[in-house]
């Protein structure tokens, strides 16, 4: 008998059964429904972070530290480490190897790298803007000019090109707060006015020789100068505010300054303290069409750990993967129930169409050919389960996609359920071979039936 | 020509067995109407599916057009059946959620038939049985009469050589169950294939060529037709 004939003769049988037919591709149309979300929900979530990663790492860029465990989440404590005098203590008591002036000079002289900027701590106790004697406390953070960001007001610097070392670049959420205060009439006032930023030296205790000779020159006020914090003021000319933007990482809410600036704050608080001049960790730029990949490997092998844009990616990738794979597990876990499903509505309806099964059989159709019916009535209902799930999955991810998208806060046409018709098209193959996998027991059944029992009237 | 030879066919396995059919030897004609008459039990059922390749009983020999198909292997006899026999049956089995025409296209898609003829093949044989106005009708809404003249067009539709009929006017009122039975003999005249009636109704029996009676699995007695052509019969 020719497959045409038997995918017809399928067809029809689940036609004369709707009811059955539709119940049954329902629960498969349940996994089906879950896998198509898993799958839309990965791809708009790696789309997404693609993007977000587009717009805030240069993929030629490198992040340098010493310390592997900057990379491993967390240092792990040990209970005795040897002093190391280059080492750091965290907040959480264990050490980070840092890297010293020396680390930075060795990875400047290097010929594959164009330019090395060590990550500074520029923290400073408060800002103070022209015209307000008001104090507000704020982050600090360098300007990163391998990414193009927008400004509200005033302009930013072309790609790759830095501040000028009394620039400052603030950001949007500052203006209500200092409009309410009465700073600025409206965000555009910003640009051009000056911010000054107070720093605070850590103070580093005097050695009886200095106290005493204080004491000697300048008496008891001496000595209080001589323990009292130092600070200093550094003062910028705000040049842009930037936007905030739904794809950006960093910047939301700090003060954004050139190199050279925070250079100059982080080594002013750190002067005279075993800080000084220890960095994290270094952002580099590979020089010219040079594979990040390559310096990569060649910086690992001097001793420095390394993480490309790439290795970004793939961190988030992983994260991404981790939570569809969870998603895809209970996609699964309904399709397996749905299996059985399809083996019970197979068996019944194999025992409710014996003598149509007997008839065949007698009038000479192989075994072999019955088999391949009632498979090919499970492969419909697969196909069918496949279809409705991945419809209303389509359809309510479609409808939803705005919705989302407004409540996580994204920018506009950020789509974060993405279809694509070829994954659910090999999702719908895979679930007709798992259909008919399901339908192969009771198609066995039914093609081991004797036609002479079948076809037996009493 | 069918030739049976020395069938005999045992039941049930050690212990508890039982012999339907006890050394039978028969021969039909081409074209003749036989009836093979008996009590249930009697082992006529058997007889007739023996002689479709149904069933194999496990001595002697059936022969058809000169082949042997108890030697054959199954898929041998699933094509022989295909294509040599019809079969009609007491309670009909016809698709019930399946139009008329899908009915009698069964056999021409078992037997692989080339897409092309089926349509003109159908129609004839739905003809044949004045059922060509319910071409696309539903065979449930059939009435009996009806129903078993769809099978009667399923199981001539494929042009077979061999029409086995298990009953074909039991579930039929005396009035329908004569149409069915006009028109399977006049097809058995007009079409020159044999007829194999069985039955346990001696009015319709009576009606064939030759009448072979059954009882206890063996041929009683054979009736009609010169004795060389029916075959050796038994004491």
């Amino acid at each position: 008998m020719k497959t045409i004939d038997i995918v017809r003769r399928a067809a029809r049988s689940l036609r004369s059964a709707k009811t059955r037919t539709i119940l049954t591709s329902l629960a498969i149309a349940v996994g089906a429904f879950t896998i198509t979300v898993s799958l839309a929900v990965g791809e708009g979530a790696r789309q997404y972070a693609d993007n977000l990663i587009n717009s805030n790492v240069n993929p030629k860029a490198l992040f340098i530290v010493k310390d592997k465990t900057l990379f491993e989440g967390g240092a792990q404590r040990a209970a005795i480490t040897e002093y190391n005098p280059d080492a750091a203590q965290t907040a959480a008591g264990a050490t980070i190897v840092s890297m010293t002036q020396k680390d930075v000079d060795a990875l400047s002289a290097r010929s594959d790298i164009e330019s090395v900027v060590p990550t500074y701590n520029p923290v400073v106790r408060y800002m103070t803007f022209d015209g307000s004697s008001k104090k507000y406390s704020a982050d600090v953070s360098t300007y990163n000019d391998s990414i193009l960001s927008e400004s509200a007001y005033g302009s930013l610097p072309p790609q790759n090109q830095q501040l000028g070392d009394t620039d400052a670049v603030v950001p949007e959420a500052f203006v209500d707060t200092l409009i309410k205060a009465g700073v600025i009439k409206e965000g555009a006032d910003l640009v051009g006015k000056k911010v000054t930023l107070t720093a605070v030296q850590a103070t580093v205790t005097p050695t009886t020789d200095q106290i005493s000779a204080a004491f000697a020159t300048g008496g008891q006020a001496a000595v209080e100068d001589l323990v009292k914090p130092q600070t200093k003021d550094f003062t910028f000319t705000i040049r842009a505010v930037s936007q905030k933007s739904s794809s950006a990482l960093t910047g939301v809410t700090a003060v954004q300054i050139a190199p050279n600036a925070a250079r100059a704050i982080s080594e002013f608080i750190t002067a005279g303290t075993n800080e000084y001049q220890k960095y994290l960790g270094v952002t580099a730029l590979v020089k010219g069409d040079t594979d990040p990949q390559k310096v990569k490997e060649a910086l690992n092998n001097a001793g420095y750990y390394t993480q490309t844009a790439k290795d970004l990616q793939g961190l988030i990738f992983t994260v991404v993967n981790t939570l569809q794979g969870i998603v895809l597990g209970f996609g699964i876990i309904a399709l397996i129930a749905s299996v059985f499903g399809i083996i019970n509505t197979q068996y019944i309806s194999v025992l409710e169409r014996t003598r149509e099964i007997g008839l065949m059989k007698a009038l000479g159709m192989r075994g072999r050919s019955v088999s391949r019916l009632f498979q090919f009535e499970a492969a419909w209902i697969g196909f069918l389960g496949g279809i409705i799930g991945a419809a209303i999955a389509v359809v309510l991810g479609v409808t939803l996609n705005p919705w989302v998208t407004s409540v996580l806060g994204l920018s506009e046409g950020t789509k974060l359920l993405i279809f694509q018709p070829l994954p659910i098209a090999g999702m719908i193959i895979v679930l007709i071979f798992i259909a008919m996998l399901a339908g192969w027991f009771p198609a066995r059944k039914a093609a081991k039936l004797d036609p002479i029992e079948a076809l037996r009237t009493e | 020509m069918i030739e049976i030879k020395n069938v005999t066919k045992t039941y049930g396995k050690k212990g508890s067995t039982f012999q339907a059919l006890k050394d039978v030897s028969l021969t039909i004609p081409d074209g003749a109407s036989v009836a093979i008459v008996g009590k249930s039990g009697s082992g006529k059922s058997t007889l007739m599916h023996a002689m479709s390749g149904l069933d194999r009983p496990e001595a002697g020999e059936v022969i058809i057009d000169g082949v042997d198909i108890l030697k054959l292997k199954k898929k041998a006899v699933d094509t022989f059946r295909s294509e040599k026999i019809g079969f009609i049956f007491q309670s009909f089995f016809v698709q019930a959620n399946e139009s008329c025409y899908d009915n009698v296209s069964l056999p021409l898609e078992i037997s692989n038939s080339k897409a092309s003829q089926r349509k003109v093949r159908i129609e004839e044989a739905l003809a044949t049985v004045d059922l060509s106005d319910k071409l696309k009708q539903k065979a449930r809404n059939l009435s009996g009469g009806q129903k078993q003249r769809l099978a009667i067009a399923r199981a001539i539709v494929n042009k077979p050589s061999i029409i086995f009929a298990d009953e074909p006017t039991g579930n039929l009122d005396s009035t329908t169950g004569e149409k069915v039975e006009d028109l399977l003999f006049s097809l058995n005249k007009k079409e020159g294939s044999t007829l194999i009636i069985v039955t346990h109704d001696t009015d319709l029996a009576r009606k064939c060529d030759v009448q072979v009676y059954i009882k206890d699995g063996q041929i009683e007695q054979t009736v009609g037709l010169a004795a060389s052509t029916a075959g050796k019969e038994h004491k």
